[in-house]
């Protein structure tokens, strides 16, 4: 990654700062490390103050096809399927998948396989923070789903005979 | 994360009832409104509810897990499954807690000896009649029984009748629901699924205790776009996904949280894929949109991915197509575009009805750099600018957000059927029809709609006479005046009709008449319904045609999903481009075919029929060589000379930041305020003002629910909807439920 792509994303995320209220991208700044050009001036610069996030990736040696995918962070959604909420209370963490074909199905048995080795892998974090917090230590982009609010009105039995004083407009027939 | 709300998502019947007591008359409730909240002790744990939760909410918020079968969020309360019974301190006997209202100061347990005991009896009735066929129950490891028996159940059975247990014949409910009723636990969710949100009263109860049973009453197909529903709803494996039997285990699944195109209502979806197929969806839940349903086009369409697909470059040579490279396809285009002599407003890009935001975006860009202006949609008429519009969002929005459906006192329904067009939008309406005094007013073409109507009359016309005043006094003219919160639901048909600009006139005219009570900064009524799901983010991003484009003939024409395109209307000397995932329509027309992803192999911005931007996700990736379809746009851009200024979907996106942020503010809508609503309104009356009307009738732009798009109609489980429902045919499974049945047990 040139130093000029990294312009790029700091420009970039610049624009995008607008939309970090609701749903938010974000890009690692994985050049971060990398030292801006000194400027020979007789002013006083103040220090930059130093950012808390090292980006594992400047050292950890990881593939760097990691850094050029997204992940999304999100809170899955209760299954329809069944009533308990169960696993819907932390944050998720995963990888989209690579473009092109990184599945492909054994011409065997019809297992199916894949070259995308960050297909297994899921996150699981308490809060949304910490999620974002491990994506930026990481250095990945990531996009945040914001939770959605679930609102069940108030329900009472006795609305099954609620007296209504227009013409009746449904048959029960449980 | 709940929230207990006393207004939202469902509109309550004391409403009305307080509206009875202020006219004088002696109002029959005996509790007052609920406005107060009230304060009881779950399991040693102080909680506040509004007043009128039932106890299980309560319990629910104090975060004590209650098991429970017949129980469900968004139904009526039944109270007949016994499961969810709690201790409550000084009662005689444990109490239902589904059925029990929350009182003040009241002292729950949830987790103690007696309830354990009493739920425990429960499950050892509930089981002593199920089959224990988990095995080979498609509802194995998603089952409420089979997981509440994990804790509830004994381990061994005081079941040793004679006769064995209770056998019940399956029911035949159409192509898409598959019964085993046997394994029926009589929870009754189905029925007041059809009974309160499909509108299906087919679909009931017969015969009481043992013996009684959930069916049709008579041999009949449940008739409704909603029926996948009451699979999901099922907490046994009674009824099960037709199209998916026996197909995957739930722990086999990938699952991927995505939005649905199929229609424009945007539903949330959990797309679950095993390997390289998508095996299921499954509707995520999300109040803003479509609540816990999904129609079932949207869920049993996804078979049409499997088949006609696009995986190659295909170019053609003579009569027919030959796989090419993707270098060659791309090479081909750009030799046909310099062949053709195309130039500015002769290079025409259609957008079809699956056309992502992303490559929406990219297309447009690459037409304008080729100085084009000649963007036109795939639909009748959609080569002229429309008539609405695209200055201003809230002409061609569905203003009043689907969730404030509910709040409409009074809707007037102009040239559309929400329940084809938007299945989902339609449950809310009845919802609404159901526990309100709301009164529907309808013109166009008479509808089987879920809920009542005053017809009005089938053409502009009509609408006209509506607007001027001179209709016959009734029941719905005069809710409609009295309304404090009207809606006009206005179809997108309306913008293909010829008569289109006198109706726009019409309704300008009655915005404007009744801005007081329409258009406020609390509620805009006027909303336009959109039925395809790539139409709001057209015109969000200016995808339309100047006056000058579209008198001009096209030479070089680029088809972007497009697959309703009338051949006609293509010049025989044009070069035709196809960009879409399946072989349609489109692909037969085309010189080349670029075969691009499908909804769930894109990970794609979609923007539904209120304006909200949702983003997809990829659950699969795409077959063969096709690839994203806005890098394909984006390649396209690099070999016809006029490179686009993204490579990446950040960078992509921060290009549609530019042209409107509304785009990339994912899952909230964009309120218009009030004056500039009212200003777009009056930019249409001057716009179409002196507009004749041909009195021509509205007509339903669906016919066919079940197959819209190409994906639906390559689809199987589609084409047997189509004839069970549509046509009203045997569609091929009937018989075998003719054929003796094995006997089990």
């Amino acid at each position: 990654m040139s130093l000029l792509r990294a312009c790029v994303q700091a420009t970039a995320a610049c624009k995008r700062a607008p939309l970090q209220c609701v749903s938010t991208f974000g890009r690692g700044m994985a050049n971060d490390s990398i030292p801006a050009p000194k400027k020979e001036s007789s002013e006083i610069v103040a220090p930059e103050p130093v950012r808390e996030v090292l980006v594992a990736d400047a050292i950890s040696g990881a593939p760097s096809q990691l850094r050029h995918r997204p992940v999304r962070i999100y809170q899955p959604t209760r299954n329809t399927m069944q009533s308990g909420p169960g696993k819907s209370e932390r944050w998720r963490l995963d990888f989209d998948i690579l473009p092109g074909g990184s599945r492909w199905e054994n011409p065997l048995m019809g297992y199916a396989s894949s070259a995308d080795y960050m297909q297994g892998t899921r996150l699981s974090f308490r809060s949304k923070e910490d999620a974002i917090h491990f994506a930026e230590k990481q250095g990945w982009d990531y996009f945040v789903q914001p939770e959605a609010t679930k609102r069940i009105p108030p329900k009472n039995y006795s609305e099954n005979f609620v007296y209504k004083p227009h013409k009746l407009r449904i048959m029960r027939t449980k | 994360m709940l929230r207990i709300v006393s207004s939202v998502s469902r509109p309550s019947s004391t409403g009305i009832l307080g509206k009875v007591a202020n006219t004088g008359r002696r109002s029959l409730a005996s509790s007052s409104a609920r406005n107060a909240d009230i304060t009881l002790t779950v399991d040693g744990k102080e909680v506040t509810v509004p007043q009128g939760s039932a106890l299980i909410q309560a319990c629910e918020a104090a975060g004590a897990t209650i098991p429970r079968f017949c129980y469900h969020d968004r139904l009526a309360i039944a109270g007949n499954c016994r499961m969810c019974l709690v201790e409550v301190e000084r009662s005689p006997k444990p109490v239902a807690s589904c059925a029990m209202p929350a009182m003040p100061g009241a002292k729950v347990f949830t987790n103690s000896p007696l309830v354990h005991e009493a739920r425990e009896g429960v499950m050892e009735f509930l089981l002593a009649n199920h089959p224990l066929d988990c095995p080979i129950c498609d509802q194995g490891g998603e089952c409420d029984l089979q997981d509440q028996s994990m804790r509830y159940g004994s381990d061994r059975s005081r079941f040793h009748e004679i006769t064995g247990k209770r056998a019940v014949e399956n029911k035949d409910l159409g192509p898409l629901v598959k019964t085993s009723m046997t394994r029926c636990i009589q929870c009754t969710r189905c029925v007041r699924f059809a009974n309160e949100v499909a509108g299906v009263e087919e679909l009931g109860t017969t015969g009481r205790g043992n013996d009684m049973q959930i069916g049709t009453y008579v041999e009949k197909t449940m008739d409704s776009e909603l029926s996948g529903n009451i699979v999901d709803l099922c907490p046994v494996g009674a009824l099960t996904s037709k199209p998916y039997a026996y197909n995957a285990r739930p722990w086999e699944l990938k699952s991927t949280e995505s939005v649905d195109p199929l229609d424009a209502v945007g539903s949330n979806i959990r797309i679950d894929s095993r390997g390289v197929q998508v095996m299921r969806i499954q509707p995520k839940t999300n109040d803003d949109v479509n609540e816990e349903w999904i129609s079932d086009k949207t869920r049993y369409a996804y078979d049409g991915l499997k088949f006609q697909r696009l995986t190659t470059p295909l170019v053609k040579q003579g009569d027919r197509f030959v796989a090419a490279t993707w270098e060659d396809a791309l090479t081909a285009i750009a030799d046909g575009l310099a062949a053709s002599g195309a130039s500015s407003n002769e290079i025409q890009a259609i957008a079809g009805h699956l056309a992502d935001t992303e490559s929406l975006v990219a297309l447009k860009d690459l037409a304008n750099r080729l100085n084009s202006d000649n963007l036109i949609l795939d639909q009748t008429n959609g080569h002229l600018p429309p008539v609405h519009g695209v200055d201003v969002r809230s002409n061609y929005l569905f203003n009043a957000t689907i969730p404030s459906v509910e709040e409409a006192d009074a809707i007037l329904l102009v040239g559309t059927n929400p329940r084809h067009e938007a299945a989902v939008l339609n449950s809310r309406i009845r919802k609404s029809w159901l526990h309100t005094p709301l009164e529907i007013g309808f013109i166009g073409e008479r509808a089987d709609t879920t809920y009542g109507y005053e017809f009005l009359g089938a053409d502009a016309n009509a609408l006209e006479t509506f607007v001027s005043g001179k209709v016959a006094d009734s029941a719905f003219l005069r809710k409609w005046k009295a309304a404090k919160k009207p809606l006009v639901i206005v179809g997108s048909a309306i913008s293909e009709h010829p008569d289109a600009a006198g109706v726009y006139n019409a309704l300008s005219k009655l915005v404007e008449q009744e801005k007081s009570r329409l258009v406020t900064p609390e509620w805009n009524g006027f909303s336009v319904l959109q039925r395809v799901a790539s139409r709001a983010a057209a015109y969000d991003i200016g995808f339309t045609p100047s006056r000058a484009a579209s008198q001009t003939k096209p030479k070089f024409i680029y088809l972007l999903n497009a697959d309703e395109v009338d051949p006609k209307s293509i010049p025989s000397d044009a070069f035709v481009v196809y960009q879409g995932h399946h072989g349609d329509l489109g692909a037969q027309l085309a010189d080349v075919c670029l075969p691009g992803s499908a909804y769930t192999e894109k990970g794609t911005t979609w923007v539904n029929t209120e304006g909200r931007a949702q983003l997809g996700r990829a659950a699969v990736s795409p077959p063969g060589a096709s690839r994203e379809d806005w890098k394909i746009i984006r390649a396209l851009s690099e070999v016809v000379g006029a490179p686009l200024p993204y490579s990446d979907a950040l960078e992509l996106r921060d290009r549609m930041w530019e042209i409107s942020p509304s785009l990339v503010r994912y899952d909230v809508t964009e309120k218009t305020s009030s004056g500039i609503a009212l200003a777009g309104i009056n930019a249409i009356r001057e716009r179409t003002a002196g507009a004749k009307i041909g009195g021509a009738a509205f007509k339903k732009p669906i016919t066919n629910f079940y197959q819209t798009d190409p994906i639906s109609r390559a689809s199987v489980t589609m084409a047997q909807c189509t004839r069970a429902f549509t046509k009203g045919e045997n569609y091929g499974f009937s018989e075998s439920s003719q054929t003796e049945q094995a006997a089990f047990a």
